[in-house]
């Protein structure tokens, strides 16, 4: 199964199915590669977050769907790609762990991370938290995407939503507080 | 949780936070004295923003660590297949050692990780799978079986290999260059046998090539190979040129277009310049580091940028490994470059050839490099692609190819750099990258002898750096010291002081440290006192760069920089220095640059030269000798460099009275260098000196003088009247006079020698301490036995200071006192200097 995401180009037409697909794949190596900075604890690496979904927009931008898409544009559909990716991955873990398939994946150390053992519930407790925030502020879901799966700085972010960057700092820090509140009641 | 709750329940947290933990509640409590409910849910919030611990603190690469890094360990079995360990992981799968649990053999099981993710990546995998099952080669890894498991994810069974990489089988013992290139002509065959199935591997590179404990090798991983001629919807060049390793994609790969097996010829050139030289051709000092003009020629025709001049086929590069190893002449010698005529540019072809490759992948790199800026704007590419390699390695191509030598005959070679003019003059939208282009062609039209040309593109890259960098970036220093080389070229020297300088200033400034980039600034300031003769200043300078340098180890820059300093200490007369350093700079420069490099026959040439001078002329022969063999080698044997090894190496035998040897050498130094040069040349001027030395020697005194007076004639309009080697000139017309003999003659002629020695050298210079000698005996002979005797004293003292017992001259000087001493009836005197040792 494809996750279900259908971002427009600039024109508002769909963006074409190879492109797309090509961006998920993009979206998913910056994820396993920033996967194995942690495991190979490389900070420095991890720090430039979304270096893979840079390259593939410099690919990506000869495309005709996406000549009129600017990088910052781009950005903001690379972070949606990286939830779907990682949501959907939550999903098959969680999935998995619960009896289905071959194969039963397993972390090498589930404790190091800091982050609760159930890694895949956590990340499925993160999106129906944040479909709950969409309810109420999307510009605030939006920001998080931005964030936290896009890896925008708040420079970025603010040029993004086109708000002031002081209005991200704030915004930004409540529903963070928040999402983790309501992800420590998932544990 | 309606909007507006959310608002309130954000007020109150942004309220509440700031205050001291005691108060929050109290503070809480009284605003929704109602509402316990979002009292608990905002005191929840700020407890979790000051613990900041949540998975969103962590950052989504956390997340991916336990959703997608995780390895599938627990999968036991696949069909009869029972895997025993992980072995590998690539971009696309999982590879595991398996053994089959019927027969007991081993096996390579490649599992498609996350097949979920996209149709793309499965269409991939299952493409490889058809693609192995239709190659059966022993140089190619076997598909055993295909298969996908209950959850969707799909698996090939391989034969296992058991091997190391190509890289690591070259680097794991003393590896012959012959057995490597036989090692490389089995991996030729094996993708000539794919290609003969009309598969392309497009990816590869020695980690795909594995070596049996047996020798044989094996090709890997046809993830991203394709049909010939497969152009299929949805594969776009864009997406390969992602997954491919870019350090051996083709240029046209890496531009997203179709890869054919030409593309494959590429990649295999990388590799074959990796196996011979150790390093990437983009980490190369220079495209001609293979330390042999065949196969120089050879990497560079399998990476030609250019699909018309590249090998058409893997064939046809295998066939050009082979004929090397036959020692037959390559077929890689595009038509172009043969010549109708001219022996001595022709000749020099090796170089040329790929100096010309070099430029127009410069030139393409422009293109391509502009062609991506208009695309994307982008600020981090636009710095990434201001690569000095591009720059560095252009140059040191033509570093091969010196001054008014070779290139500057060739006219492709300049229709390839005023191309490259073009196209950095249309850079006009990229003003950096068009001034790190306009620095690059500047130096390119400085070797090719185009002064007027560099000086218009290296002034103009100057002024651009420094309205976009900065007067006091790092830039302006690079362009200051470029303009500074080209003042030398010029002959102006103290401008050149000045700029070198003004760059030293900048780099100072900017970094107080010594930095490799200060001691490149500094080295310069010490070529440029060289030049200019100013010794003991250069010496000073260049002491300290090679101190500060002592600790960055073995560097292309260090060797350089002690080279210099040899060169230095030789020209200020301090030959013992001059013959220490030179020898480590040698030992230095083989371990960068490999035995056959031009820079080991230079510094060959230095140690010569420095055993010349102090009369070791077995060593010096031997120096010379084992430099000739490399120059010839190198850039042929009409090539000014080997010229001037000649007149060196001719110069040493007529010193050893070994005159039809030394004169067969000296003639055909002569004949090149005023071919290349001119008749009014420097390098003219001492070929001549030396066929005058000879003359003299034979006692051919006519031809003595007007070889000796034409060599005068040459530096002094040179030189404008000032240089040492006037001294030599002048010292040497004295030594005819003496023949004749006309005594006052010589002396008057010494006389002028020594004071053009004590200006430009010192008056304690081994040439002075020479020329005194000389004057003594003249002196001597004219009768004036005290006047001979100060002169005499004066000269041995120096020599006496500087050279090693044996020479010549000293021994001149001693017989000559004996004499004086003898016919001045002064016995003592002339015991204790025969007693001498």
């Amino acid at each position: 199964m494809a996750p279900q995401f259908h971002p427009v180009g600039g024109d508002g037409l769909p963006v074409e199915r190879a492109v797309l697909d090509d961006l998920f794949s993009a979206a998913y190596e910056e994820l396993r590669r920033l996967a194995s900075a942690v495991r190979r604890s490389d900070h420095a690496s991890t720090r430039s977050a979304t270096t893979l979904v840079n390259e593939a927009w410099v690919k990506l931008a000869s495309s005709p769907r996406f000549t009129a898409v600017s990088h910052l544009h781009f950005k903001r559909i690379a972070a949606r790609a990286m939830r779907q990716v990682l949501i959907e991955a939550a999903r098959r873990r969680h999935a998995t762990k619960r009896g289905g398939g071959d194969i039963q994946f397993v972390t090498l150390d589930e404790s190091a991370s800091g982050i609760g053992a159930g890694g895949a519930e956590e990340v499925l407790a993160l999106e129906t938290a944040l479909a709950a925030l969409a309810q109420v502020s999307p510009r605030q879901a939006e920001m998080v995407e931005c964030r936290f799966f896009g890896g925008l700085d708040v420079v970025e972010t603010a040029a993004a939503l086109d708000v002031s960057e002081a209005t991200v700092q704030r915004d930004w820090r409540a529903a963070k507080a928040w999402l983790a509140k309501e992800l420590r009641k998932s544990r | 949780m309606d909007a507006m709750r959310w608002e309130r329940l954000q007020a109150l947290f942004h309220d509440a936070v700031d205050r001291p933990p005691a108060e929050r509640a109290l503070f809480l409590r009284a605003a929704c004295p109602d509402d316990p409910t979002m009292v608990d849910e905002v005191l929840a919030a700020i407890a979790e923003d000051e613990q900041g611990d949540s998975l969103l603190d962590h950052g989504v690469e956390y997340a991916a660590e336990q959703m997608i890094g995780a390895t599938p360990e627990r999968l036991r079995e696949i069909g009869p297949y029972r895997l025993v360990h992980p072995i590998g992981e690539g971009g696309m799968g999982v590879v595991f050692l398996a053994e089959r649990t019927d027969l007991g053999t081993s096996a390579a099981v490649k599992i498609l990780r996350d097949a979920w993710l996209s149709p793309s990546r499965r269409q991939r995998f299952a493409a490889e799978q058809r693609t192995l099952a239709r190659l059966n080669h022993p140089g190619i890894a076997r598909l055993f079986d295909a298969g996908t498991l209950s959850d969707g994810t799909p698996w090939i069974v391989m034969e296992f290999v058991e091997g190391v990489t190509l890289t690591a089988h070259v680097q794991s013992g003393p590896f012959p260059r012959e057995a490597r290139l036989r090692l490389f002509l089995d991996v030729c065959e094996a993708v000539q046998y794919a290609h003969r199935h009309l598969i392309v591997h497009r990816d590869l590179k020695p980690s795909n090539v594995l070596v049996t404990a047996d020798g044989a090798v094996k090709l890997l991983d046809f993830g991203i190979a394709k049909d010939i001629g497969d152009v299929r919807p949805g594969e776009a060049g864009q997406t390969i040129a992602r997954l491919m390793t870019p350090a051996y994609a083709a240029p046209e790969q890496a531009r997203g277009e179709p890869a054919g097996v030409q593309s494959d010829v590429y990649s295999l050139g990388v590799m074959l310049f990796e196996l011979l030289t150790g390093v990437l051709p983009v980490d190369a000092q220079s495209r001609t580091a293979t330390g042999v003009a065949d196969l120089d020629v050879l990497c560079s025709t399998a990476m030609h940028p250019d699909l018309a001049r590249r090998y058409a086929s893997v064939e046809a590069l295998g066939r050009d490994v082979s004929h090397y190893l036959a020692s037959e002449p390559l077929e890689a010698r595009p038509d172009s470059l043969r010549y109708r005529s001219g022996k001595f540019v022709r000749r020099n072809w090796r170089p040329l050839a790929a100096a010309a490759a070099v430029v127009i992948a410069a030139v393409s790199l422009v293109a391509f490099y502009t062609l991506r800026l208009t695309d994307a704007r982008n600020a981090a590419l636009a710095e990434a692609l201001r690569t000095r390699r591009i720059q560095s390695m252009m140059l040191a191509l033509f570093n091969g190819g010196d001054a008014a030598a070779g290139p500057s005959e060739d006219l492709r070679v300049v229709t390839l750099v005023d191309r490259g003019l073009r196209e950095a003059q249309g850079l006009t939208g990229e003003p950096r990258v068009q001034a790190d282009m306009f620095d690059a062609l500047g130096g390119i039209y400085q070797k090719l002898g185009n002064l007027p040309q560099a000086e218009k593109l290296l002034t103009g890259a100057l002024a651009a750096r420094r309205a976009l960098a900065g007067p006091a970036s790092d830039d302006v220093a690079i362009s200051l010291v470029a303009l500074a080389r080209l003042r030398v070229a010029q002959a102006r020297f103290a401008d050149a002081e000045r700029l070198v300088r003004d760059a030293l200033g900048i780099r100072r400034g900017r970094d107080a440290r010594q930095t490799p980039a200060l001691a490149d600034a500094s080295t310069a300031l010490g070529e440029v006192l060289v030049e200019k003769g100013d010794y003991p200043a250069a010496i000073a300078v260049l002491e300290d760069v090679v101190t500060a340098r002592a600790s960055e180890g073995d560097t292309p820059e260090h060797a350089a920089s002690l080279r210099q300093l040899v060169n230095a200490y030789f020209y200020a007369g301090r030959f013992d220095d001059a013959q220490r350093v030179g020898r480590t700079t040698l030992e230095m420069t083989r371990r960068v640059h490999g035995a056959r490099h031009p820079l080991v026959a230079d510094d060959l040439i230095n140690l010569g030269a420095v055993a010349h001078e102090r009369g070791q002329y077995p060593e010096a022969e031997a120096r010379y000798r084992e430099a000739l063999a490399l120059n010839e080698a190198w850039y042929g044997a009409g090539h000014t460099r080997t010229a001037s090894n000649l007149t060196m190496l001719g110069r040493t035998l007529v010193r050893e009275n070994r005159f039809d040897e030394g004169v067969e050498c000296l003639q055909r130094a002569l004949a090149v260098q005023e071919r290349v040069y001119g008749p009014v040349h420097p390098a003219v001027a001492s070929a001549v000196n030396d066929l005058g030395s000879v003359a003299l020697a034979r006692k051919r005194l006519d031809d003595a003088a007007a070889a000796f007076s034409r060599m005068a004639d040459i530096y002094r309009a040179v030189y404008a009247g000032k240089h040492y080697l006037i001294g030599i000139a002048v010292s040497n017309l004295g030594s005819v006079a003496m023949e004749r003999p006309d005594y006052p003659r010589a002396e008057r002629l010494y006389r002028e020698a020594i004071a053009i020695f004590s200006e430009t050298q010192s008056p304690t210079h081994l040439n002075a301490g020479i020329a005194r000698i000389k004057l003594g005996r003249a002196l001597l002979r004219d009768g004036r036995p005290a006047e001979a005797e100060t002169e005499l004293l004066a000269g041995l003292d120096i020599l006496k200071q500087q050279t090693v017992p044996s020479v010549g001259w000293l021994k001149n000087a001693r017989e000559d006192l004996v004499a004086l001493y003898d016919r001045t009836r002064q016995p003592e005197k002339a015991a204790a200097l025969r007693a001498a040792p």
